[in-house]
């Protein structure tokens, strides 16, 4: 990005300079108001860095998985803003809201700065070289029994071989991949019926996208990249059609020409109603067995509609629209698998591409990734549960944590918090105080994502595979931090001593694997050329095709629906803890950004909030602002009500990610955090946490606070023309000039 | 003091409303089109603005009293008309992102007492922070609504140490008692104009960009120069047959005729939000799409 | 003889019934003096308690400003779109009521009414006092106070003029011209009043009341040059008393904003400006009657011809209110429609329905006679007007913003906070403390005025009909 290639060591040297007048400028010094600021020049400046003109460095985005390329701007020596970086096939020169967040993250006024270790009951500050003591300790070879385990969010790239290193070098016991929002239900089904975790979807190429509560383009696995599909998508040269059906309209649901509202776990069903319309056409022969087809043959319009609520002739129309635009694409996201028979569902509905026959055009298998030891792993809530049991018969010996915060996600009934004190040794690696690092013995200061060096590997690529490469954006802000990668080789390296000596720390040993890559890339290249080239590019890309899918493996119990639950008159509400593009899982809520960035549905604003459909809220006399509370059989939590026209009738629905405790000054004790009152219901063949199935009673306080939101007290447009629409047929798109998607 | 000053700005200060082929020689006029069929209304657009913009964060109290900052807010409407009608939005939501129009006949230019917003030659609505004395007259006179007041002073508490070091040092950090709005980010125009200049030319299309049309992951936000008849702006807002010194559209009449003739395709997209109170936004609107096959 | 000859007497008074007199013609031009002058003196301690409580208002509405100008003005709870709240609404009707003062003392000196006289040098007072007390608010209302002079046309090395073209400039001049006019008209008027002051003063008010008369003597040749003057002066004022208004009018009517881009709104304004002056002279008339026992001077007919001018003028009011209300209604513009109807349904629906029963419908007890003489009775219907006037400056300003044209940012439920009541409040007070020092300093009845008016009743009368033939 920079033009030339720099050397670390220059680079370090500009950023060396410029971070220490950020520091000075940092410390003790005044705000821009006061207007005393120190004017620098640099003693050795490169020919490319203007003074008052930024310089943009390549590096990747680590707010989401979705492992985004970014350019940040930097100045003087400091990081201003994010922008996408051109570069990445993820990101395109683009950027979300989380991404452009990441700064404040980094310049948090709660970062933690130095280790802290507990003693006498309180976290007190201490030295790394405590610290490190400490650590040792806990990952030192089998004298002693229990399980020494590793928790981490999801991950990939680099950071991912060295903690594999940890286990396999006797380090840990067990690298437990935890993911609040996990979608290991769909990985799980995806393998039995078509032998890959994860399929690569291409929503571009699709004629018609049917949606089973897929939120691609808002909190769904990679929301820019998908969402620059889409702008193709509708930009295609016949504009692509959107369908989504879901109990709860996501932010995908509200950009579609026709939203569906279903009962809450009743996708499989309507799934299985479309199949039978879908294999009415001869097209459709032969692509299910007899078998799956007897399974799908009871599932009349009739039998559908009472089932799921919808009204019966959507489901010709849709099939009559699937066949007319083919290719077309068929998604699941999170709604259906949040359901003890979340299997099930997923299994009918990817069903659903094998009979329009998308494999092969939509639906594809990924290209082989040339280091497949960098590939992704995705997390599971499963894994966390037999963490959970694991650490409750007094298994674990030490549990080391990094990018995930259990304490918080946990649902109360799993009691992690009290089963993580059973354990002798707990450390974590944060940025912030959040609540698990508050139950930890040890507490380590980590660098922020833009002071660190890294690589990643993003899921769902169809355009080639590629490596997006994370480089710090400036020197690191505070002395005492240190990357993860750093204090990992350390660790290894007090394990088995001469393995990993020639890296002094990560960067040495993420350079020299960049290195080791080049083959793939760049044979002709020299090591250093190759290596600035891939900071300054930000991504090692390679051209690759995708493969074609196994056939469909699939019996009819994969498919078999259950018959849905009666009513609970002690719980008579579903509840849907609603994963929003802001918070998701509660990672962004210190972010205050993201907390004032209005949720684009309801435009509410540093809150929580119960949405209620106005029919229900009609019913139970409940205007906005009523303080509710909502109670499971595992727990309550108070909301303000808030009339959601997007929502099923029998349902309400709570966003996901507030209430925290701890975890920094803009994120605590804002909202409430539903996770902790979820049922234990799980899904029954993977075990995963059935996020939609809980069950809740709505109970009034007499209360009414007002809702802190954008909107005014009306949505709609009164008359006026501020958002017009137009039917698909009265515009021909091919007479506007091209567009530029950037 | 200089009477010629006064006298001969005060044509060029402003017309009375923007003359079919004003800006044919001149060598900028920044326009927009936002394409609502592709806006998702995810909001990247508006965190792009708060950090290019030093805008500040309120927090809850006082984002609840109304005193939010957000230069581009994106709208979320249900319905077009003043009832509901369904009870379910099967056609989704209808999202707006909104910000400054930098009309050229703004309602605000003219009533600022003591002039400090103006049109500039460039075709965006200034605002100059250290001129205001925060009337706001201006905002009172919007349309739109999109000025934004600084009420309190926010860097005391918008910015808790060290996140003041995020801020754009291009752009100024406003005090209270002044007023702001969408620039359609200036600060990076100005550097772009000065250094097309030092190199003898003139900024090419697509080499500068507004930062939310730079975050949008859709590319729904177009932004360019208006004067230069090549750029994809410019070429855009021909092909939607909207005229910037019109207040009511040819091809609005043609429309309507259309529909009472039964004639519903063909249609053109382009339009301006409240075009009819002869403001002459420099944006530009498409109408979204949904399909009515399903 | 003298039997029939009384006879005839009282068939003359039974057959003329002699108007009601609007002043005694036989009262001694030292009784005058004596009367007016008395109210000058050390005053009772109600005086005190009702100054201090002023002053104490005064000094709370201080407060309140200072927290605002440290703070920021969103302590006032202002916000998008609500950005002008109290501030605007009051200051309008600070210059409002200021209108009536120039109409008592230079619109009738012109028309000659006579019945003027005892009353318009506090109604002039009220003029001034109210224009500083509107002043005041420009500077409240400002984000910046501290650089309001942007507004004045004054050299500086930036070159920079005020934007000529906005009605806020047009309102600095105005109201600058206004104030200084009146102030000017006040003080001369007073001058040979002053003399008198002097002439019965004793000590450091000897000297302060000499230095203010500029050497007053009272020969012809000062009255000749005097009577020129005021006349000039009066015509002077007199178009600027209705600019002054129409211009303020005009911050509005210049915006298209619905609800108020009325071109009816100078006129209207106008007409609202004399009608809350005219109510609280009417307030001010009663009060001072009663405090300084002025019945012989400020009498009961002329309460009545007041009672009956501001009755004219509240007609007045209610046909522009109500056009503009028709011109709405029966208009194409669906933007002003909804605004009208808003502000009859909508959050403010109270206060509009109480500023048009007060504006349109308590006026008619002005046409009572046995109302309109009754003191106690006027003394609240003054005040109810007044604040109908103020609702209806509330209501010009408050309901447009809340429904406008944009619906994302209507608003619901908004209303002035303590902040802004409170410097209201303290403009009120001080607007109090100026005019009851104003009393005690200066004279608050015209003395040579009301000698003139007094002297003129005792001439002939010219157009007296002659008795009938006897028999």
């Amino acid at each position: 990005m920079s033009g030339s290639g720099i050397s670390r060591r220059d680079f370090m040297q500009i950023v060396g300079l410029g971070g220490a007048s950020a520091a000075l400028a940092g410390c003790g010094n005044t705000s821009i108001e006061s207007g005393a600021e120190l004017v620098e020049s640099y003693v050795q400046p490169e020919n490319f860095v203007v003074p008052g003109v930024g310089v943009y460095y390549a590096s990747t985005c680590t707010q989401c998985p979705s492992a985004c390329g970014i350019m940040g701007r930097v100045r003087e020596g400091r990081i201003l803003k994010l922008e996408g970086n051109p570069n990445s096939a993820i990101s395109g020169g683009k950027i979300c809201g989380l991404g452009q967040a990441a700064v404040q993250r980094h310049y948090s006024p709660d970062r933690l700065t130095v280790p802290m270790i507990r003693k006498s009951g309180e976290l007190k500050q201490s030295s790394w070289e405590e610290a490190m003591t400490l650590l040792t300790n806990a990952v030192a070879p089998a004298d002693k029994a229990g399980r020494r385990v590793i928790l981490t969010g999801p991950a990939s790239g680099h950071e991912q071989v060295l903690l594999r290193a940890l286990v396999e070098a006797g380090a840990a016991t067990d690298h437990v991949v935890f993911d609040a929002l996990s979608t290991a239900v769909a990985a799980s089904v995806n393998r039995r019926m078509f032998g890959v975790d994860d399929p690569v979807t291409m929503i571009d190429r699709a004629g018609v996208v049917l949606s089973f509560g897929d939120d691609f383009l808002g909190a769904g696995e990679s929301p820019v990249a998908a969402a620059r599909q889409y702008a193709r998508f509708r930009r295609g040269a016949r504009r692509g059609v959107l369908v989504q059906v879901e109990p709860r309209m996501t932010l995908t649901g509200a950009n579609a020409d026709r939203w569906i509202v279903i009962v809450p776990g009743t996708e499989g069903v309507f799934a299985l109603g479309l199949a039978r319309e879908l294999l009415q056409r001869k097209e459709a022969a032969g692509s299910v067995s007899p078998a799956l087809a007897a399974v799908i043959e009871p599932y009349t319009q009739a039998e559908v509609s009472r089932i799921t609520g919808v009204r019966g002739d959507h489901i010709p129309r849709i099939a009559s629209l699937l066949w007319e635009h083919s290719p077309t694409l068929v998604l699941a996201g999170r709604y259906p698998q949040g359901h003890a028979h979340g299997s099930q569902n997923m299994a009918a509905i990817g069903m659903l591409n094998v009979i329009l026959q998308n494999h092969g055009k939509t639906v594809m298998r990924a290209a082989e990734l040339p280091f497949p030891q960098l590939a992704p792993t995705a997390g599971s809530f499963k894994a966390l549960r037999d963490l959970n049991e694991a650490m409750a018969a007094g298994q674990c010996r030490s549990i080391l944590m990094h990018g995930s915060n259990p304490v918080y996600s946990a649902p109360a009934f799993m009691g992690f918090a009290d089963n993580l004190q059973k354990v002798p040794f707990k450390a974590a690696w944060v940025t912030e105080l959040d609540e698990t690092a508050m139950q930890c013995d040890l507490v380590l200061p980590l660098l922020s994502s833009l002071e660190d060096f890294g690589t990643h590997v993003a899921s769902n690529q169809s355009d080639g595979t590629e490596i997006s490469i994370q480089q710090p954006l400036m020197e690191k802000l505070y002395p005492q931090t240190r990357a993860f990668g750093d204090v990992v080789l350390d660790l290894l390296r007090k394990v088995k001593p001469d393995s990993y000596k020639s890296f002094p720390d990560y960067y040495a040993y993420l350079k020299s694997a960049v290195i080791n890559a080049k083959p793939a890339y760049d044979p002709a290249a020299g090591d250093e050329e190759f290596w600035e080239n891939a900071l300054s590019a930000g991504v090692l890309h390679r051209e690759a095709s995708l493969q074609p899918l196994p056939g469909m493996q699939a019996s009819p119990e994969m498919i078999h629906q259950p018959e849905p639950a009666g009513d609970d008159l002690q719980y008579p509400f579903r509840l849907i803890p609603a994963v929003t593009p802001n918070m998701r899982d509660g990672r962004p809520a210190s972010l205050p950004w993201l907390q004032e960035s209005p949720d684009p549905l309801t435009t509410v604003v540093w809150d929580s909030w119960a949405e209620l459909h106005p029919s229900t809220a009609r019913a139970m006399q409940i205007r906005e602002g009523d303080v509710l509370i909502l109670a499971s059989a595992h727990g309550s939590v108070r909301a303000k009500a808030y009339l959601f026209p997007g929502i099923h009738p029998g349902a309400v629905g709570v966003p996901i990610g507030q209430g925290h405790e701890s975890y920094g000054r803009f994120a605590s004790n804002v909202g409430v955090n539903v996770l902790k009152i979820l049922d234990p219901i799980f899904d029954r063949d993977t075990g995963e946490l059935a996020l939609y199935s809980t069950r809740v009673s709505i109970a009034k306080t007499g209360q009414n606070e007002r809702i802190t939101k954008d909107e005014g007290p009306t949505t709609l447009q009164q008359d006026r023309k501020l958002v017009a629409t137009l039917a698909a047929d009265q515009v021909d798109l091919t007479k506007e000039t091209p567009f530029v998607i950037r | 003091m200089s009477l010629d000053n006064l006298t001969s700005n005060w044509s060029k200060l402003r017309v009375k409303r923007p003359q079919p082929d004003q800006y044919k020689d001149a060598p900028y006029k920044w326009g927009m089109v936002i394409d609502l069929d592709a806006c998702t209304g995810c909001n990247a657009c508006t965190a792009a603005c708060y950090a290019e913009n030093n805008l500040p964060v309120v927090g809850k109290h006082r984002f609840l009293k109304g005193q939010a900052m957000h230069w581009l807010r994106i709208e979320r409407y249900w319905g077009e008309g003043t009832e509901s009608t369904q009870e379910f939005p099967e056609r989704g939501a209808q999202f707006l992102p909104m910000m400054c129009q930098q009309c050229e006949a703004a309602p605000c230019e003219i009533v600022c007492p003591v002039g400090a917003t103006h049109h500039t030659p460039d075709g965006l609505n200034s605002q100059v922070y250290n001129r205001c004395i925060g009337s706001r007259y201006c905002s009172a006179n919007c349309p739109y609504k999109v000025r934004y007041f600084n009420w309190f002073n926010y860097p005391e508490s918008a910015w808790p140490s060290p996140l003041e070091q995020q801020l754009n040092p291009d752009v100024t950090v406003r005090s209270k008692g002044v007023m702001e709005k969408c620039t359609f980010c200036v600060q990076r125009l100005t550097e772009a104009k000065d250094r097309a200049r030092t190199e003898k030319r003139t900024v090419r299309d697509g080499e500068v960009l507004t930062a939310c049309a730079q975050a949008c992951p859709t590319s729904a936000i177009h932004f360019g120069n208006m004067a230069d008849s090549s750029s994809a702006v410019a070429r855009m807002w021909k092909a939607q047959q909207v005229e910037l010194s019109a207040d009511r559209q040819a091809k609005d009449d043609q429309r309507e005729i259309d529909e009472q003739q039964g004639k519903t395709d063909g249609v053109l997209r382009g339009y301006r939000v409240l075009e009819q109170l002869r403001t002459y936004p420099s944006v530009v609107y498409l109408e979204r799409i949904r399909s009515s096959e399903v | 003889m003298s039997d029939t000859f009384e006879e005839k007497e009282v068939a003359v008074e039974l057959r003329f019934q002699p108007k009601p007199k609007d002043i005694d013609e036989d009262i001694a031009w030292a009784q005058i003096n004596g009367d007016v002058l008395r109210s000058l003196e050390r005053p009772r301690p109600l005086y005190w308690v009702i100054f201090f409580g002023s002053l104490a208002l005064f000094l709370w509405g201080v407060y309140c400003e200072i927290y605002q100008y440290n703070t920021g003005l969103g302590v006032a709870d202002l916000e998008n779109p609500q950005v002008w709240g109290l501030y605007i609404a009051t200051f309008i009707f600070w210059i409002g009521m200021s209108h009536s003062g120039t109409l008592l003392s230079a619109i009738l000196h012109i028309m000659h009414a006579d019945w003027r006289k005892p009353i318009y040098r506090f109604a002039e007072a009220m003029t001034t006092f109210s224009l500083m007390t509107a002043g005041l608010f420009v500077l409240v209302h400002l984000g910046r106070v501290w650089q309001f002079y942007y507004v004045v046309a004054y050299p500086n090395e930036r070159w920079t003029w005020p934007n000529f073209s906005s009605p806020l400039v047009w309102d600095a001049t105005a109201i600058g011209s206004y104030l200084t006019t009146s102030v000017i008209f006040l003080y001369f008027g007073m001058i040979p009043d002053l003399a008198i002051c002097r002439d019965n003063a004793t000590g450091f008010r000897r000297t302060f009341y000499r230095a203010l008369s500029i050497g007053w003597r009272g020969t012809d040749r000062q009255w000749s040059n005097f009577r020129v003057t005021y006349l000039t002066i009066a015509c002077l004022l007199i178009p600027l008393a209705v600019s002054v208004h129409s211009i303020v009018a005009t911050d509005f009517a210049v915006s298209q904003q619905p609800g108020w881009h009325t071109t009816s709104f100078p006129p209207y304004f106008v007409a609202g400006a004399l009608y809350s002056g005219c109510a609280a002279i009417i307030t001010l008339f009663i009060i001072l009657r009663y405090t300084f026992r002025f019945e012989q001077y400020m009498t009961i007919p002329i309460l009545e011809k007041l009672c009956k001018l501001t009755f004219a003028i509240s007609m007045v009011w209610t046909y522009l209110n109500f056009i503009e209300y028709a011109a709405v209604w029966y208009g194409t513009d669906e933007f002003a429609k909804q605004s009208l109807i808003y502000r009859a349904t909508g959050d403010y629906a109270w206060w509009w329905w109480s500023m048009n029963i007060l504006g349109s419908v308590v006026p008619f007890s002005l046409t009572l006679k046995r109302l309109r003489t009754n003191i106690p009775v006027m003394l609240v219907v003054s005040i109810l007007l007044n604040l109908g006037m103020w609702i209806e400056r509330f209501m010009i300003v408050t309901p447009t913003f809340a429904h406008g044209y944009y619906p994302w940012t209507w608003t619901q439920g908004w209303w002035p906070n303590w902040v802004q009541v409170g410097i209201v409040l303290g403009s009120f007070g001080w607007f109090n403390m100026l005019f009851m020092l104003f009393c005690k300093i200066f004279p608050s009845v015209s003395m040579y005025e009301v000698k003139e008016m007094v002297y003129h009743r005792r001439l002939p009368r010219k157009n007296l009909k002659p008795l009938p033939a006897e028999g």
